[in-house]
């Protein structure tokens, strides 16, 4: 261990562990303070281009959706996640699950494709319905609407992932939670000093 | 007797990465204080460029997306898509470049290392001349210990004549050839 030294005069006051966690902050020059604020950027930067890039192989706006009910029992259960394409040649053919939006609606629904007229130019007009459904779709369409067309389609479902998305589900559900773990892991990035 | 910031530096002494950090700092500042050299920013302010371009490039996806909804915006987002990972090329070709050293000056560099809860602290002192190109090193591998007292306080008195030692041993080395 190190020599004695004089003890510390005018120190100030002792820290506690939350001071701490500027205290590394303190100590930056103005590129190491900009670095931090930059690597906070990446990250999220990251995140986003992958969503992005997403978005542009699978042509779907929305490429990985949460189940939100149990209307497509037993394929699918509240918390699953799937994996959705909307490739444009795509043809769309009884009997497969489509997720779609309802025009004015913001929550997509998925659900079966029982009935189909196709004309010989390619247009479609569909019907759907939950497995788990006594009826089908036609409650949830817009006032006055009876079938769906391709611009309702926000994808096809490919593969899924069980029970994954019931995180998504409690954090919609706790919205506090959410902001509270996003400020935690943003405070983290932004304060902890990278080598 | 001079000292960092004139305050000495505390840090928790169980925090690993505190340590290196403040040992790598301190390093630094006897290079820049005592020995007078000048910073280099070159290398780091061109990551810093690069890395900012690439969020430039999200951020206009980001927007652009919002304005026009896609598919319209499907051209401009895999544009963006594919050039934000292009930083990480950027940086390899830059490191293998920076090695051929064009300045005339000569250029001291600080490199070191501290493993996971591990206190052997090694910090290796290169120094490439100008005129010849060549390149010399010398580097110690300590406690830290030996420099931090119980409180966490570095102990400058103790570290500055370690780094005193690296650099007039390089530079002794360059008088005597």
């Amino acid at each position: 261990a190190a020599g004695s030294f004089p003890p510390p005069a005018g120190r100030g006051p002792s820290r506690g562990p939350a001071m701490d966690l500027f205290g590394d902050l303190r100590r930056m020059n103005k590129r190491q303070l900009y670095y931090q604020v930059l690597n906070f950027a990446m990250i999220v930067s990251s995140a986003l281009m992958i969503w992005k890039g997403l978005i542009v192989i699978t042509g779907s706006e929305s490429p990985i959706v949460v189940v939100l009910s149990g209307s497509m029992e037993p394929a699918f259960h509240r918390g699953d996640l799937l994996f959705l394409t909307n490739f444009h040649d795509d043809p769309i053919r009884a009997g497969e699950i489509v997720v779609f939006k309802v025009e004015g609606r913001d929550i997509p629904i998925v659900h079966r494709v029982i009935k189909i007229h196709e004309k010989e130019n390619g247009n479609i007009k569909f019907l759907t319905k939950g497995d788990n459904n006594e009826v089908d779709d036609r409650g949830l369409y817009k006032e006055g609407q009876n079938w769906l067309e391709k611009k309702d389609v926000v994808g096809r479902a490919r593969g899924f992932l069980p029970y994954v998305g019931m995180v998504t589900i409690i954090m919609n559900d706790y919205p506090k939670f959410k902001y509270a773990l996003l400020a935690v892991m943003g405070a983290y990035v932004l304060l902890k000093r990278e080598s | 007797q001079w000292k960092i910031d004139d305050k000495p530096v505390k840090i928790d002494k169980w925090d690993g990465s505190a340590v290196k950090n403040s040992l790598d700092d301190s390093a630094k500042k006897v290079l820049l204080e005592k020995y007078k050299y000048v910073e280099n920013f070159r290398l780091i302010d061109g990551r810093l460029i690069i890395c900012t371009i690439s969020c430039l490039f999200a951020i206009v996806a980001l927007i652009w997306d919002y304005l026009h909804p896609f598919p319209e915006s499907k051209p401009v987002l895999a544009f963006c898509v594919v050039s934000y990972p292009l930083h990480m090329f950027i940086f390899l070709v830059a490191h293998r470049k920076d090695p051929a050293g064009m300045d005339p000056d000569d250029v001291w560099q600080l490199s070191s290392s501290l493993k996971r809860f591990d206190d052997k602290y090694t910090l290796k002192l290169t120094f490439i001349s100008g005129k010849t190109k060549q390149q010399r090193e010398a580097e110690f591998t300590k406690s830290i210990a030996k420099f931090f007292d119980n409180n966490g306080t570095l102990v400058m008195e103790a570290y500055e004549p370690e780094v005193s030692k690296l650099h007039d041993s390089l530079a002794l080395e360059r008088k005597t050839k």
